[in-house]
């Protein structure tokens, strides 16, 4: 009985993280790496310290409808914040219910970050692209 | 018991023997003029597994199974268990309550020669089973993959009437051990036939078939003490 295949949850993730991508500002095609990045949410300890990145993966809170993001580059810090109802969808009984992200809000203050876009999304329920791009 | 192994035993000897030497063996049974005659009636049981189970599983909170059959020709019985489970599933993210009760209807083939007046059994058998019961999804806690913003375990506390059915080949064994009281114990491969899902959730566990996995199959096993009420002896 041990051998069933619902016995282990092999999705992973479940629950999606938010994709962001950096781009160059100048040259929007163009995928650029941030340096010297920090980013926690507010309140919380660092996700990441001090990376070089062209993409980040990060967590929704789901126990909320509001996450605020700082990324910090060379001190600089941009704050982001993503703004969203929850929904819970059965997925198997291993990986139990996930968390779909819905009638999302992307604002930013851009002080490093010149623009972003989408600034909505109607849902997030998967990781398969990125969610949101950064100029810079 | 011993009777049994020694029937056993003395059935591997004779067997062997009528096979080595077929024609004159068999025509010599056949002029047999006595008879053994075994008892026809309607044997009625319990499975005692269950009980024992809800007491040391603590997810099991309790079940009962009350076994019957009907001996209708040498080798054919029709048989029925009725029951009722009541199992907790403690998932990783999920936590739920099955309870209800259940049917299997059908019949068993004794696939054993008895030695001289002995009514022992090895048994095929099949069952078509359906249960009609609830399930509850007590709790849940979204399955989150990080520890950065903990997940809040959720209390839905919701109830659905549900139902199942679904077909069992089964294997075992009844030996008569003291006259008319039967000890036997059988395994069962299930294959299930259709389940009605909770909405927004799914069925995990239905009575009388036990889990309810993705492939649809599953396992049984029942332990059972029954008593034979002889109408008749053939």
């Amino acid at each position: 009985m041990s051998c069933e295949k619902d016995d282990f949850c092999t999705q992973n993730p479940v629950t999606p993280n938010l994709i962001l991508r950096f781009y160059d500002d100048s040259n929007r095609e163009s995928v650029k790496v941030v340096d010297n990045l920090y980013v926690w949410a507010e309140g919380k300890d660092s996700l990441f310290i001090n990376s070089s990145l062209d993409s980040l993966f990060i967590p929704l809170n789901s126990a909320a409808t509001e996450t605020v993001y700082n990324f910090s580059k060379n001190n600089v810090v941009n704050q982001f914040t993503i703004q969203y109802t929850t929904e819970n969808e059965y997925v198997s009984r291993s990986c139990g219910f996930k968390v779909i992200f819905n009638d999302v809000n992307f604002a930013s203050d851009n002080t490093w970050i010149t623009d972003f876009e989408p600034n909505t999304l109607t849902t997030i329920e998967n990781q398969t692209e990125a969610h949101v791009q950064i100029y810079h | 018991m011993y009777k049994f192994i020694i029937s056993l035993f003395l059935f591997f000897v004779f067997g062997s023997g009528f096979a080595q030497e077929t024609e004159i063996e068999k025509s010599e049974l056949e002029q047999d003029s006595i008879v053994y005659k075994t008892a026809y009636g309607l044997r009625l049981g319990a499975d005692i597994s269950k009980p024992i189970k809800s007491t040391i599983d603590g997810f099991y909170n309790s079940g009962f199974e009350i076994i019957g059959d009907y001996r209708i020709s040498k080798r054919f019985y029709v048989a029925a268990e009725l029951g009722y489970e009541d199992e907790t599933n403690q998932e990783d993210y999920t936590n739920s309550r099955a309870k209800g009760s259940y049917a299997r209807l059908g019949f068993n083939y004794n696939a054993y020669d008895n030695w001289l007046d002995m009514n022992n059994e090895i048994f095929v058998g099949y069952r078509y089973g359906f249960s009609l019961f609830e399930q509850t999804l007590n709790s849940y806690t979204p399955n989150i993959g990080n520890e950065y913003f903990p997940a809040n375990t959720i209390t839905p506390n919701t109830t659905a009437d549900l139902s199942a059915h679904w077909s069992e080949l089964m294997v075992g064994a009844k030996v008569e051990t003291f006259s008319n009281l039967f000890v036997g114990f059988s395994f069962s491969y299930k294959i299930l036939m259709g389940v009605k899902e909770q909405e927004g959730f799914k069925t995990l566990y239905s009575p009388g078939f036990n889990r309810i996995f993705d492939s649809g199959t599953g396992f049984g096993f029942n332990y059972t003490i029954s008593y034979l009420i002889p109408f008749s002896k053939k």
